[in-house]
């Protein structure tokens, strides 16, 4: 008994994504094929071992995407769809480049307020939607895609005004020197061109974080409980606007920090370095993990590969590196029915372990 | 004979609007000053040259930008013999993807290596350091720290004075006294179009109402939207314009098709829009604002084939003919003249336009 | 309805038709066997009960005669012709008609239009159509009118559309699904003379059911179904009720009666004039005056949907109140959130376990902590006591007899009987002051039913006060100190159950003496 529930187990985590990446591997193929490339040279080009220097970019690449992935797993653990992390990590990050770079505080401390604003911007942000959904019933699907629209437009009006001239564009002031933070080499990386964010590390604390305050704490419980079945949670006495609230802002916050690592670890100011779209991809990897830390980590770090791998494609293959977005749609768009199909498969094995048991349980009046 | 404007590669001038400088200084001529420039200049290679270009999101195909930057990478390398690898950026990569795509192309021992656009700015900063005997270039590029870069060329475009001649164009043709802008995004870039149209508009009559529209305010995507392109211009069409010149890349489109309906006329920018555009809408471009990035790449290809590679700020101006007007449809035939006589002013110094719209 | 017309489709005096001939039908489910070897003989002009609990496959079988499912072996024959249905289409037009328990009627469209509807091409949907339909219904009783919309009628006439529309499509054979479960005693009345009807006019009457005084007292043959086979046949002349419940269970019946009172004078719940409207403003409970005290059990009994489910919704205070005051042991809890009120000690079993019951994918030992969350028993400071709820979730299995591979098992592989014995041990825990039960025993099988009617008295005697919601009337009877009766919101009646019969009660739910509202 223990032993094929685990196997179920396995078989959920591991198989179901990798059955997923398998096709869309394929799909990938039959573009690159259909484009007139060579399917060899891409699969060279994506399975080259990375480079010390390319393995740091993976790990950053995924550090990021973690927390992006965390940001969404948050709401969706509670059924809401925060469709708005990527408007909400815009307008945190400037906020945060932007306190960062007026130094009101010496070093470390300037660090941690604009960490501390970052989030608080962000989760204000998502707050919006979620106030608009428990007072005027407002979906946060449609409303947090419009608070996009309207961050990204207002960091551009922002930036355009406020900015320092920078070139042809506008950026923040870059944060003093004293706040910036090497990259680590951890005694194995080559640190030369900058070595892993030291911030990364708050993806390892937001992961941690999660799976604590998630599965072992009453409130963690209260979120999952009403993500399962809302009308069992309100009648279990969880207040649910609260809970929409207060996910939301945990949801925006953790949104916040998503490119503090990139801020503080080499891009120094809010500009063109800014990396967008992460908050779009977060998304899927949560998806892809099934909104599980360790799940997320998994997709982050595979998303982060097939982009940092795909760069070079260009240049050796002629292929656009675009071409893995492909892949990472169809794996998103797999995943997904493969996890209904092992869930399912799950489901019906549960049952016969049920029957098994009470064909073997005494008599009595089981219909 | 083309001849290329330059300013001294001085860290304090990076944040000064680039043309007001470049017509300070330009001279008409210095292109054999560059190895006096910068500090440790690159070495243009002995041997083989592979030219590496390195295109902004999009890549080959955008009938734009860098598909302009391939003609005059087509041009070098049919010219000279040399050969030429392209890379391409993807949607929303990071800062360090830039970076590394940079160095691909520095370790496979490409020299020189050409980013196109604003945004390789930055990593061609951090990666030139890396390389100091490869010659790089950006388009539309400029230092952004202190430390002078003197293997790295800064290859700027002077759109405000083409601008201007369109501007003239745009005045003399307008019937209503009325013509009118639309830009992508509201940035300092787009502003500077807006800027020497405008100026060049009021130097014909002052009377001239010059009507401005921005389909974003920030968001690139200002660039991709033919239908924000088209509502704009039809909303200026409908308050009386009937010449309205885009800065705002693919949404460009959109304002042809409302000139087209408008029975007015558009002008293009960038390329000579006249050549792309659908048979109907033909008779509705007057004319285009030319960027010639194809002139920059080619340029800088040369320079190092020449083994002078160029360095620090390049700007292409009239002088250069970095920019300039189309003259396909003949539609502005009758105004040459004046046009001429307006590029003479620029070009002698007698008018400067600005780089930014009056506040 | 005063025109004689000519008989309509299947008009009465017609020669018996519509028998039906099941043989060997297997259906397989993954993971179950919902039929195995079902054989059934229906013979035509008859109305033949099949009875069984809830799960024992009669909806399966249902579904194979209403060719919704496919039998995976097996043979139906119709007047002695082989059928193959791959759709509902194909049982139609071989003369089966089904009428599901929940209705399938647009409420703001007239009874012609719901008749009509989707069988335009048989009548047309003008004149033509009117006259049929005035000819089924004075030929069979039912006294509807067609241009009456189906919003204004009860739920007895509802019914009679549903079977009104098959009729309509001609069908021979009329299968209904627990067509009791939502009418009262003098509905039913109504509905077995309308089914005499249909007999002697020769059609063929399906009858599923597991209330064995209707089916004794309609049925001219029944068949008993368990665990997915048939396991007999019986004759309803010479049956007893206790023979048929022993086939459908192979067990004693449980008997529901409390012993001796328990009741004492300290009230546990005490609602006063308590109003509830709804968001358009219309009242759902009026002017609601009920007290429970320490050790008794309040049965309240309606009519599903006369404000039930907004009475207990608004003592968990799932709904605010409009008016009134509502006090548990002393407490004014009217502006208590939910939680507070749990932590007062309310358990709770709802009337819908799937709504409002259950995690249906989480374990069984994290349902256990539903609803208990602030309980010092699972929680310390905000965090979860896990090892202490799988501990906890182990003694409710063993006592409440839970039948389960483990407590890791999700809740929704349990069946519906074992999943609401684990919501009654859970709201048992902790020694609750005041139980919430709306129909605890529905879905139950036999067994359980009376182990849960054993907690309830056990804990009753030790001073818990209930408030019970039933609509089996003999459960509401037999377990219930006082009975009081709520019709459209309001307490209209309050009777004892040691005096009150059935048909008393079901007259004060319709709000008459007797017949239809």
């Amino acid at each position: 008994m223990r032993s094929t529930a685990l196997l179920r187990k396995i078989a959920q985590v591991v198989v179901a994504p990798l059955i997923a990446l398998a096709i869309a591997l394929l799909v990938t193929s039959l573009v690159v094929v259909l484009a007139g490339n060579s399917v060899s040279v891409f699969f060279d080009v994506m399975l080259t071992p990375p480079s010390q220097r390319i393995w740091v970019n993976i790990i950053n690449q995924t550090a990021m995407l973690f927390l992006a992935g965390m940001a969404a797993a948050i709401a969706f653990r509670m059924n809401l769809f925060n469709i708005g992390i990527e408007g909400q990590y815009t307008l945190a990050s400037y906020s945060g480049a932007l306190v960062a770079g007026m130094a009101l505080f010496p070093g470390t401390l300037n660090i941690l307020a604009a960490l501390v604003v970052a989030m608080a911007v962000g989760a204000a942000w998502a707050a919006i939607a979620g106030v608009l959904k428990v007072t005027r019933g407002v979906s946060e699907v449609i409303s947090t895609i419009m608070l996009n629209s309207i961050a990204i437009t207002l960091v551009g009006w922002l930036l355009n005004t406020y900015g320092d001239q920078y070139g042809q564009g506008r950026r923040t002031t870059p944060i003093p020197e004293s706040s910036q933070l090497l990259g680590l080499g951890f005694g194995f990386f080559d640190t030369s061109t900058g070595g892993v964010f030291a911030l990364a590390s708050l993806a390892v604390i937001v992961g941690v974080g999660f799976a604590l305050v998630i599965n072992r704490s009453r409130f963690g419980f209260d979120l999952r409980a009403t993500g399962g079945n809302e009308a069992a949670a309100i009648a279990s006495g969880v207040r649910v606007k609260k809970m929409i609230v207060i996910s939301m802002l945990l949801s925006g916050g953790v949104a916040g920090l998503i490119w503090m690592p990139d801020l503080f670890g080499g891009a120094d100011y809010y500009g063109t370095p800014f990396q967008s779209g992460l908050g779009f991809t977060g998304l899927a990897v949560a998806l892809l993990g099934r909104n599980r830390p360790l799940g997320v980590a998994f997709g982050a770090l595979l998303f982060a590969w097939l982009s940092v791998q795909a760069n070079p494609l260009g240049l050796k293959a002629d292929i656009s590196p675009s071409v893995v977005q492909i892949t990472q749609g169809v794996v998103v768009l797999v995943v997904v029915v493969v996890y209904e199909v092992v869930r399912r498969w799950g489901a019906a094995a549960e049952q016969r372990a049920l029957r098994s048991t009470l064909e073997t349980a005494p008599a009595g009046g089981q219909a | 004979m083309r001849t290329v404007g330059k300013i001294a590669a001085f860290a304090a001038v990076a944040s000064l609007a680039l043309a007001g400088c470049a017509t300070e200084d330009s001279n008409g001529d210095g292109g054999d000053d560059a190895a006096a420039e910068g500090t440790g200049a690159c070495t243009a290679p002995d041997g083989d040259i592979q030219v590496g270009l390195a295109y902004d999101v999009g890549g080959r195909g955008d009938q734009s930008f860098n598909d302009s930057a391939y003609a005059g990478l087509d041009k070098a390398v049919k010219e000279f013999g040399i050969t030429a690898t392209e890379g391409e950026a993807a949607d929303g990569e990071a800062e360090s993807a830039r970076e590394e795509r940079l160095r691909t192309m520095a370790d496979s021992g490409m020299n020189p290596i050409v980013g196109v656009g604003f945004a390789y700015s930055e990593s061609v900063n951090v990666v030139s350091d890396e390389y100091p005997d490869t010659c790089f270039a950006v388009i539309d590029g400029f230092d952004p720290d202190e430390t002078g870069n003197g293997n790295v060329a800064y290859l700027g475009f002077a759109e405000e004075q083409g601008s201007y001649l369109v501007g003239v164009a745009a005045a003399l043709e307008t019937k209503t006294d009325t013509v009118g802008f639309v830009g992508g995004v509201h940035n300092d870039l787009i502003k500077k179009f807006e800027a020497g149209y405008t100026a060049g508009v009021q130097s014909v009559n002052p009377d001239i109402e010059v009507l401005v529209q921005y389909i974003e305010e920030s968001d690139v995507a200002g660039f991709g939207d033919p239908a924000g392109g088209k509502e704009a211009a039809a909303a200026e069409f409908d308050q009386g314009a009937d010449v309205v010149y885009h800065a705002a890349g693919a949404s460009g489109s959109g304002v042809f098709e409302a000139a087209t309906e408008a029975d007015a006329w558009a002008i293009g920018v960038d390329s000579d829009q006249y050549l792309t555009a659908p048979k109907n809408q033909k008779p509705h471009i007057l004319t285009s604002m030319l960027k010639r990035v194809d002139v920059a790449t080619y340029d800088m290809i040369k320079s190092v084939v020449d083994g002078e590679p160029l360095a620090s700020y390049q700007v292409y101006d009239l002088s250069a003919d970095g920019v300039g007007y189309s003259t396909s449809g003949g539609f502005v035939k009758k105004y040459v003249e004046q046009l001429d006589e307006a590029k003479g002013a620029i070009t002698n110094g007698e008018v400067e336009v600005p780089t930014a719209p009056a506040e | 309805m005063t025109t004689s017309v000519e008989s309509g489709p299947g008009g009465p005096a017609l020669a018996p038709s519509g028998g039906i001939e099941v043989r060997g039908i297997t259906k397989r489910f993954p993971g179950v066997v919902a039929n195995s070897d079902v054989n059934l003989t229906i013979r035509p002009g008859t109305v033949h009960a099949l009875i069984g609990e809830n799960g024992a496959g009669k909806s399966t079988l249902m579904k194979i005669l209403y060719g919704v499912q496919k039998p995976d072996e097996g043979t139906i024959a119709v007047d002695g012709r082989e059928v193959h249905f791959s759709s509902p289409t194909d049982a139609i037009k071989v003369g089966i008609g089904m009428v599901f328990q929940h209705f399938m009627l647009a409420d703001n469209l007239t009874v012609l239009e719901n008749v009509v509807l989707g069988a335009e091409h048989l009548y047309g949907i003008g004149g033509n159509a009117r006259v049929q339909i005035k000819a089924i219904s004075a030929d069979y009783g039912f006294g509807l009118d067609p241009d009456v919309l189906v919003e204004e009628l009860g739920v007895g006439q509802r019914q009679r559309v549903e079977i009104l529309k098959v009729l309509y499509r001609g069908a021979r054979t009329i299968v209904l699904d627990e067509p009791t479960a939502v009418l009262v005693p003098q509905e039913v009345d109504a509905l077995f003379a309308n089914l005499r009807e249909l007999r002697a006019s020769g059609h063929t009457i399906l009858f599923i059911s597991h209330k064995l005084d209707e089916v004794l007292a309609i049925a001219d043959d029944i068949t008993v179904m368990r665990r997915g086979k048939t396991v007999g046949e019986a004759d309803p002349a010479t049956a007893t009720k206790h023979q048929l419940a022993e086939l459908m269970v192979g067990s004693e019946l449980p008997d529901p009666e409390t012993e001796e009172s328990t009741v004492t004078t300290t009230p546990m719940l005490t609602m006063r004039d308590v109003g509830l409207t709804d968001a358009a403003g219309r009242d759902l409970l009026t002017g609601i005056d009920l007290t429970i005290h320490r050790g008794e059990v309040l049965g309240i009994a309606g009519v599903e949907g006369n404000g039930q489910a907004e009475l207990v919704e608004t003592i968990m205070g799932m709904r605010r109140p409009t008016g009134g005051m509502i006090d548990v042991g002393g407490a004014n809890v009217t502006r208590w959130t939910t939680r507070r009120r749990r932590k007062l000690g309310i358990g709770f079993i709802p009337e819908d376990r799937h709504r409002h019951g259950l995690l249906l994918d989480a374990p069984l030992w994290e349902n256990r902590i539903l609803g208990h969350q602030t309980s010092r028993q699972l929680n310390w400071r905000g965090v979860i006591r896990r090892r202490a709820a799988k501990k906890d979730t182990r003694r409710i299995v063993e006592q409440y007899d839970v039948r389960t591979p483990t407590i890791n098992t999700h809740a929704r592989a349990l069946s519906g009987g074992n999943q609401q014995k684990l919501i009654v041990g859970r709201e048992m825990s902790g020694d609750p002051v005041l139980l919430i039960a709306a129909h605890p025993t529905r879905g139950v099988d036999v067994g359980a039913q009376g182990a849960i009617w054993n907690h309830i008295k056990t804990a009753r005697r030790e001073g818990l006060a209930v408030l019970l919601i039933s609509a089996d009337l003999d459960e509401l009877i037999g377990l219930s100190d006082r009975i009081q009766v709520i019709l459209r919101g309001e307490m209209v009646g309050e009777f004892d159950p040691d005096r009150v019969t059935p048909q008393e009660l079901g007259a004060a739910m319709t709000g008459g003496k007797g017949g239809e509202q």
